[in-house]
């Protein structure tokens, strides 16, 4: 489906993302993670044609993305940025139908199937009750709702989510989790989000992306990953490994422990 | 709804005035009234609805562009550019030759859309920041510049500048109608071309690139037509200000908030809004005219603020 082959790029001499190679053929979640600024909503970007990278190729289904129209493949990967925040609070359900765009003509309106079309991703995302609500009346976990709702509207083989649980309080976080599994599960998408929280991601994810300085230090498997010698080298945090539930969980060391 | 007040207010506008003429009169042959009506009164209405017409759309255009409900059409510095444009005509002493302060104010106008535009884009990218602070610098620098021709003027033809600089729609000829109705046509076409991509910027530039939306030309195209039409509508009537800022909000608090229904709803709207303005200047005093800024804000404030507190 997608194959990146040596991708670069760089903000105004500063690398960002140095010679990716990765790719990815089957159904399912994947998390990236990395610390702060190691080139992970630029490496999102790249993916969904908002930025065109300085050297090395990216192909999707065998095609150069740049030799994609851009509308014909936003039908097939949709990209969710961090904190998306229209200029005017609007419906939810008006949203989530502007997913639809890839779709319409230059001068033609949504039609009563696409807005079929949203209800149903506003469904799948459990928010079906929220379509009538205006964005700004709504709690943090709502919006990422509707927003995910969005990106699932055009019905796209690909999703890119940056930060999808930043904000997000820790049960939201495994909510939301759950729902990125359930959502891969139930529609054969392929979803990659850009995340800071090992454990959940350990928890739900196939696979795991570590990212540092712009380069891809690991793309393994969670139990792979989820070791303290790895997240040591990769992130500088000093962990324990505990078992429980048939699932190794990361803990930081604390050093004195408070008295 | 809109459209049917449009066409009362017109009708109004035009059978109130100084003389007592109706339009029952014109029809049936009177020359004298045919000629306040059709000669003037009519042109002097519809002049507004246009330019009210093209405020609005210039203004929504603006608000959705930069992403800033505080975006009216003036803040890229056309009228700024205009009124430096017509002062300088002013203090030259040619502001009493037909035709000169309009043509020149337009190009004032569209000297500083360029100059506004030239200095926001670097490396083939438009940044709306650069696009506010420069149109913001430019428009105090237009205005150091008018008070300087001002202060140059003859006392006789500062009294018609400043008529101008607070805006007027007085000696509208069918001229400046025709050529104002054939400039908002094209904009509002070419804003509709564009309108399904426009409005995927409500979601910022990143996620509307995602979506296939060739963004820099989208803003290209957008901020060129509305400032284009501003300028025309300023050369003809001067600085009506308000309607561009408050029109496209009153809309949205109404009816919906996609730019696509905001399109033809703030054109009548803005419409409505400088018939009646122009109306009420020209009737509350009837031995001079008030300028028509102060009404457009007289009337359009009042009914804002309680559609606000409705809302929320």
């Amino acid at each position: 489906m997608l194959a990146l082959r040596d991708v670069s790029f760089e903000y105004e001499g500063a690398q960002a993302v140095d010679g990716i190679t990765a790719s990815f053929d089957r159904t399912q979640l994947i998390a990236l993670t990395g610390p702060n600024g190691s080139g992970k909503s630029t490496l999102l970007k790249l993916v969904a044609n908002v930025l065109a990278p300085r050297a090395g190729e990216i192909a999707f289904d065998g095609k150069r993305l740049r030799d994609w129209p851009a509308k014909e493949y936003a039908k097939q990967v949709a990209y969710l940025p961090q904190d998306p925040d229209p200029t005017f609070s609007m419906r939810a359900i008006d949203v989530v139908v502007s997913g639809r765009a890839p779709f319409l003509g230059r001068f033609a309106w949504e039609s009563d199937s696409d807005y079929d079309e949203a209800e149903h991703a506003l469904a799948l995302c459990d928010a079906a009750h929220l379509g009538g609500r205006y964005l700004d009346e709504m709690s943090g976990g709502e919006r990422k709702r509707v927003f995910l709702a969005r990106v699932l509207a055009a019905r796209p083989r690909l999703i890119l989510l940056d930060e999808p649980l930043a904000s997000l309080d820790i049960s939201h976080v495994q909510q939301f989790s759950a729902l990125l599994r359930d959502i891969v599960d139930r529609t054969g998408v392929t979803v990659i989000y850009a995340t800071h929280d090992l454990n959940w991601a350990a928890a739900y994810s196939d696979r795991m992306l570590v990212m540092q300085r712009g380069s891809l230090a690991r793309d393994a498997a969670p139990s792979e990953v989820m070791q303290p010698e790895v997240v040591r080298e990769l992130f500088g945090f000093d962990a324990e490994a505990v078992a429980m539930g048939g699932r190794s969980w990361l803990v930081p060391k604390v050093e004195k422990s408070p008295s | 709804m809109l459209a049917l007040l449009l066409a009362i207010a017109l009708i109004v506008a035009s059978s109130v005035g100084a003389t007592n003429v109706s339009w029952r009169a014109a029809l049936s042959g009177d020359e004298t009234a045919r000629a306040i009506l059709i000669g003037i009164r009519l042109p002097r209405a519809l002049l507004a609805a246009l330019v009210g017409a093209t405020l609005a759309v210039a203004g929504v255009t603006f608000q959705t562009l930069l992403r800033n409900p505080l975006a009216d059409p003036f803040i890229l510095g056309v009228s700024g550019g205009a009124a430096c444009g017509a002062s300088i005509a002013t203090a030259a002493g040619l502001a009493r030759l037909p035709g000169v302060v309009p043509g020149i104010a337009f190009a004032g106008a569209c000297g500083a859309t360029a100059a506004v535009f030239l200095l926001a884009r670097r490396r083939e990218y438009t940044d709306p920041t650069r696009l506010l602070l420069s149109g913001l610098v430019l428009n105090a620098f237009f205005s150091a510049v008018i008070l300087i021709s001002f202060g140059v003027s003859r006392q006789s033809d500062l009294t018609a500048a400043l008529r101008w600089m607070m805006g007027t729609l007085f000696g509208a000829t069918w001229s400046d109608v025709v050529l104002l109705t054939v400039l908002l046509l094209i904009a509002m076409v070419t804003l509709a071309t564009i309108g399904n991509d426009l409005r995927m910027l409500a979601f910022g530039e990143d996620d509307a690139k995602s979506r296939g939306v060739q963004v820099e030309r989208v803003k290209v195209i957008g901020f060129i037509t509305a400032s284009i039409v501003t300028g025309a509508a300023v050369s003809v009537s001067g600085i009506i200000g308000f309607v561009g800022l408050l029109v496209p909000h009153l809309i949205r608090l109404i009816w919906r908030r996609d730019f696509r229904f905001l399109l033809p709803l703030c054109a009548l709207g803005g419409g409505v809004l400088v018939v009646l303005a122009d109306l009420l200047s020209r009737v509350v005093v009837t031995s001079s005219e008030l300028p028509i800024g102060a009404f457009t804000a007289v009337l359009g404030v009042p009914f804002f603020l309680s559609l606000l507190r409705r809302n929320r």
